[in-house]
Order: structure tokens, then sequence, then C-alpha cells
């Protein structure tokens, strides 16, 4: 991997309230199950998103839904600003 | 048979059990949270008697995953359906058309309901129905379910349901799987109703209840489905990857037929949806909310309507007239003792359920209906998962414990919408043990915050203590994984008035029905131990457990014999001694009779969910634990606050 894509590509945890992006990827840490979970709810690679807080846990609206993401599971949720 | 039942189908929270109501005028519960609905209800149609309308839990994925989608697609699959009325979101047109990909490849005829398409309006998206109906080849119908808006319409164009067209053709790959294990469906495991095509797909996605149907259906053919299945996956046709493509063509089609207008500025519904999950006003507003819930079930409800019932009322006027009417015409002792005297049925038990648990219910009910309605039980989730972690659990799980405070069986149900069997065991275990349904709550309001608020504290305190203890040995003690929360949070709406009145008459009359052939029985058990002295011997048995370790007066071994009935109905016993109890007598004997065996109903739902074995293992735990932390509590209280307290 280059520093380039260090730089692009960040975990969802890591943006900052107010943030948009773009999902790269979900990485093997999530298992399948919870895979097809966020698919279905639209955190799927190369959708856009927006962080709306990142405490208690992410806050993202995709898809004009807000869905809520545990620390867990958002930093394994590879994505780029846009 | 011929085919003569019509579904409704659709992702969770888009508004199929108010459409439901709608079209069939049988009342389902309503609410504006993800998995209201974890059974299938039936009613006959309005429009067409002989037409039965299938409401089905809300379905994130198919394949499914967890109970409740499992029960949707098994009404999928062996209900005998002429059409399904898919609802979708308006707002969320991809995750609707998502489902639509997999409808259209079961070849069922469908009609699109294109619901709230209100709120979609309020977030400057207008979606282009007529264009949408032309892609899928169906009629697609605009409706606000809540408004009626669209309905008649809807009705009107059922009679056009109609096959979809495909919306896409999956990876060569996949197609290749696809069509071979399609081809052996069709010749070894024909559905009457359902495209051998669709069944494929499921069954590629590892759709469990397809499984189970074509395992019975195909007989020794399903050893050679199975080994086709392998082979496909070994190949690389996951489960993810034909769920992801179905994803993609949706979004595009979505992203096609949908127009938006820049929006000016963040709706209120969004900022007030932030404000209670905020890292600071999250906690005031969650204390706010209690507060006022307090207010209105603890000093409202269980204060000043319970007194103007039960003292006023039944005490006053009621009681003493029914009683000189009794004693005037029945002239065998026991008889009037058993319709009047201290245990009698309607002194005892007609008066507890209806003066005492009736005005506390209906005021939790109410509060309980403009909470749910209002969107702010999801956020309710994602505030306590950070707690929930500590018990193995995570932030879902809010949901039915929250329901368990309106009713711990209704409630147990509800566990379906967890994810695991270990969550599910957790959760009800959880409810079982320290959480109290309604009515008890607010007879443990009215007795304790008759003293202080202070008393409900440390109530609360134990109650949460004894849940964060006991969830944390269960998430040791139970095998499995925590899985991580991601959830939807729905929007903030005003809840409606009508929709929460008709939710808490539905519960009441529900509540009712259960709670007083319970109290009459329980009340004759009372009487019957009296008549034979029993109860005494009870008392006196009970003795150095209640009045040693508990540090109670003695007849307070009555409420817990009630207890085995319904806790409520042991809590209401107690709350009748209130007058004789300190405050530490008080809170000890409501922490213990709160922890106690939850009612009969609770126990044959338990049953039910999770088998007798372990139905009978939780009891036995909790009895013993329930005793043993309220004895703990006297014990700590005394030494703090001195016997003399």
């Amino acid at each position: 991997m280059s520093p380039a894509d260090h730089v692009a590509r960040v975990p969802l945890s890591f943006l900052l309230p107010g943030a948009h992006a773009r999902i790269d990827a979900i990485d093997d840490a999530i298992d399948a199950t919870q895979r097809e979970q966020l698919v279905a709810y639209g955190i799927a690679p190369n959708r856009p998103l927006v962080v709306l807080q990142q405490h208690p846990m992410s806050i993202v609206m995709v898809d004009e839904v807000e869905l809520a993401l545990e620390e867990s599971v958002a930093r394994h949720v590879w994505v780029k600003r846009r | 048979m011929t085919p003569s039942a019509i579904a409704l189908v659709g992702n969770p929270n888009v508004g199929k059990s108010v459409l439901f109501h709608r079209l069939t005028g049988a009342y389902v519960n309503v609410s504006n949270y993800p998995g209201t609905t974890v059974e299938v209800a039936r009613a006959a149609a309005r429009f067409d008697g002989s037409v039965d309308l299938i409401d089905t839990p809300g379905v994130l994925t198919l394949p499914a995953r967890s109970d409740d989608e499992r029960a949707t697609m098994r009404a999928l699959l062996h209900e005998p359906l002429r059409a399904v009325i898919q609802v979708g979101d308006a707002k969320n047109l991809r995750r609707t058309l998502t489902l639509t990909a997999l409808l259209a490849e079961l070849g069922i005829p469908a009609v699109l309901a294109l619901n709230m398409h209100d709120e979609a309006g309020a977030r400057g998206m207008t979606v282009d129905a007529q264009a949408l109906a032309t892609a899928l080849g169906i009629p697609v119908i605009p409706t606000v379910a809540t408004g009626g808006e669209g309905v008649a319409q809807l009705t009107h164009q059922l009679a056009d349901a109609r096959k979809l067209q495909p919306l896409l053709h999956y990876d060569a790959k996949a197609e290749a799987a696809i069509t071979d294990l399609a081809a052996r469906i069709a010749a070894d495991a024909p559905h009457p109703r359902l495209a051998a095509r669709g069944l494929a797909i499921l069954f590629l996605g590892q759709d469990s209840e397809v499984e189970a149907w074509l395992q019975q259906t195909a007989g020794k053919a399903y050893v050679k489905l199975a080994a086709a299945r392998g082979v496909a996956q070994a190949r690389g046709v996951a489960p993810a990857t034909l769920a992801h493509e179905r994803g993609e063509a949706a979004g595009t089609l979505a992203a096609r037929v949908t127009a938006r207008t820049a929006q000016s500025s963040p709706l209120l519904a969004h900022r007030v949806g932030q404000w209670v999950i905020h890292r600071v006003w999250a906690w005031p507003i969650l204390l706010g909310v209690l507060y006022a819930v307090y207010e209105f079930v603890g000093v409202f409800g269980a204060g000043t309507l319970v007194g103007l019932l039960e003292e006023n009322l039944f005490g006053e006027h009621l009681n003493p007239a029914i009683t000189g009417f009794v004693q005037q015409h029945i002239h065998i002792v026991w008889l009037a003792d058993l319709l009047v005297g201290e245990y009698g049925l309607w002194t005892m038990g007609m008066t507890y359920a209806l003066a005492l648990i009736l005005p506390i219910v209906t005021t939790f009910f109410i509060a309980f209906g403009l909470l749910e309605d209002s969107g702010y039980f999801a956020r309710l989730s994602v505030l306590a998962n950070r707690l929930f972690r500590l018990i193995g659990l995570n932030g879902r799980a809010v949901l039915p414990m929250v329901l368990g405070l309106g009713c711990v069986t209704m409630a147990t149900l509800t566990t379906r919408i967890l994810h695991s069997p270990r969550e599910r065991l957790i959760t009800i275990f959880l409810m079982a043990l320290a959480i109290p349904c309604s009515a008890q709550l607010g007879v443990v309001l009215g007795l304790l915050g008759g003293i202080s608020f202070s008393v409900v504290l440390i109530w609360v305190a134990a109650m949460v203590a004894v849940l964060m203890l006991a969830g944390f040995l269960a998430a040791k003690l139970i095998p499995g994984r925590r899985i991580p929360l991601v959830t939807e949070m729905p929007p903030m709406r005003l809840p409606l008035i009508g929709n929460v009145a008709k939710k808490t008459v539905g519960r009441l009359k529900w509540y009712l029905i259960e709670v007083i052939p319970l109290f009459l029985l329980g009340t004759l058990i009372m009487f019957l131990l009296n008549q034979f002295g029993a109860l005494s011997v009870v008392i006196r048995a009970g003795e150095p457990l209640v009045s040693g370790w508990l540090g109670l007066p003695p007849e307070a071994s009555a409420a817990f014999v009630m207890g085995f009935l319904r806790r409520d109905f042991g809590a209401t016993g107690l709350f009748a001694l209130s007058h004789t109890l300190s405050p530490i007598q008080a809170v000890v004997g409501m922490v213990t009779l709160t922890l106690f065996v939850p009612c009969i109903a609770s126990v044959m739902m338990i049953i039910k969910e999770q088998g007798t074995k372990i139905a009978m293992a939780m009891l036995a735990l909790i009895i013993p634990f329930a005793f043993l932390i309220g004895g703990l509590l006297n014990h700590l209280l005394r030494a703090v606050w001195g016997a003399g307290a």
C-alpha cells in the first residue's frame, strides 16, 4: 500500500461530524452476516455518507436514513473523504 | 387450495402494520421503531371478505437471518398467496428496491405501496411513481398510510398486481450457479407458487427456511442440491456478493426515478434526533423524560387517580354498598366472606384490579405509547449500548427491555428481533429477573413514591445493580460472542394522539382480559388458604425468611404467595399493607418482589420461546436469588440508617 492510500483511506470512526465521505471497503474483521446487514443498510462500497456524530457511537446519514454503528464496527469500515 | 391470501411485506418500520389496519380494520401494534411486529398477523380484508390479509415482520435482509425475518420467509413459502403488497419507504428507495429485486425473482404478483412519501417530500425528494411502475411492470402507488392517503387507490389497483420485471442479472459465475440450481429445484422440488429461480437464489444465500422447505420437499434429492450449492460456493458465489449486486441494481434504478431539490436547512426532526443522543444533552433529556413519566404514572396515576378510585369511589361508596347488599341477602357466612370478606372476590380481587392497577397501567400505557411513537426508544438503544456491552448484549436489547416495563410477556416475544440465540436467552432471563412490568412498576411508584423520591431511587439503583451483575455473570457463563450494534434510527415524529389512544385501549383490553381472571383466581386461592388455616401456616413457616432475613412483618408472606401468580398481584398485596411498613421494609419488600418470579403468563411465554427446561432453570435461579438480594439489601440499609428507620 502506498503512503497516498494511507492518507486517502481512513476508518469511518476517525471522521469528524459534518464530514462527507464515500465508502471504500468493509474489511474482513466484520463477519459475513454483519457485512450483509451493513450492505442492506446502505453501508456498501462506493456509497456516499455524511457523518452526523461520533458520540456515543458513529451516527451517519445514508440514503436519508440515520444509522448508528458501534465503534468496533465503524473502525473496520474504510472511507475516503469527499 | 386456491390462493386466497395477500401478504404485506417490506423493510422494517415502513408502515406495514398501519396499512394492515387500514385494509382490514384489525389493529395490530404500531410503533415508530423497527421490530414491532415479530409474528405474522392475519385478518379478513375490508374490500373482499374472502381474502386473508397477512401482516409480516419487517425484513432488513432476505435471505432471512433473524427469527422475525424467518417468520416472513415462512409466510412467503407456506401461505396460499395470491399476491403481495410490498410496502416501501419512499425516503429509502434503494433499500425498498433491493427487496423488490428478490421478490421479482420469486415470481409472485405484486404491487408496490410507496409509503411515507410526505416525509420524502419534506426532505426534498420526489419519486416518479409512473416511471418506477414502468420499470418494474407493476402498479406503484404513493401512500401516507397514517393519514389514509392512497389506500383506496391501492385496494383498487390490487387487481392489477402482476409479476415483477427482473431488476438485474447477476455476474456470469452466479448466473450459472442459479440456472443450474433452479433447474434442479424445478425438477426435484417445484413450489406451487414461487419460481425455482428465486428459491435457488435464496438457497445460495443460505436462507434457513428455504433450506428446510427444500429438504422436506426434495427428499433424497436434497443431497444433490446441497452438493451443487457447495460447488457454487467453492467457486466464490457468496451470499454477500449476491446481496451486494441486488443493492447495486436497486441503487441504480432508485437514482433514475428520484429527483432531489437542495435542502435549505436540516429538518427540526433531525436536530431533535441528534440532541437526544448528544454527549452532554442526552443525559438531562433522559432524566427529564424519566421524571415526566414518574410524575404522570407515579404521582398522577398511582397517587391522584388511585386515591380517587380506591379511597373515594371504592372505599367510601361502592364497597360499603356492595358489602351491605351481600351481607343482607347472603346468609351463608363463607359465601359472603368469599365475595366481600378480607380475601373477597370483590373486595380484594376486583378492587385490586380496577381501583389500584387499572389507573396505573392506563397512565403507563399512555406514556409508553407517546414515547414509542416519537422515535425516542430507538435512540435509547444507542445511549444504552455502552452499558449493555458489559452484559454481553448490544443496545438493541433495550427495546424488549423497555417494552418489558409495559408487559414482560409481550416483551419476551419481542426478543425475536435480536440476532443470536445467546442474546435472546440473556435478555429473556434478565427480563424475568429484574424488569418489572407496568402494573408492578405503578404499584412500586405508588408505594415508594408515597414515601419519598429517594426511596424510589434506592429501588431503581438496586434493580440496575442486579441487572448488571446478573447480566455480567450470564454473559460470562453462556457461551457465544457478542454482536456489535448497527441500527437504524427512525426519524423523530410528533406522536399521533389517535394512534396512541388506539394502542392504549388495545393494550388495556388485552391486559384486563389477562389480569382479572388471574386476580380472581389468586383471591380464591388466598381465600381457601385462609379458610383452611393454611395461610397462617405459610405465614409462620415463612417467618424466619420474611421477618428474620428480610425484616418484613409476617403478613408480608401472603404477598409472596400472591406473587407466585403475578408479581403485581403480590406487589399490590404489599401496597395494601403500606401504612404499616417502614421505608426500609417497603423498599426491601418491593426489591424482593420485583426480582421474584414473573407472572404465570410470562412463564408460559418463556416455555414457549425457550422450552420447559430453560424456563424451570430460570425459576430455580430467580426465586432464591430474589430472597438473597432482598435480605442483603435489608441488612445493608439497616447498617447504614440504623434499625429504627
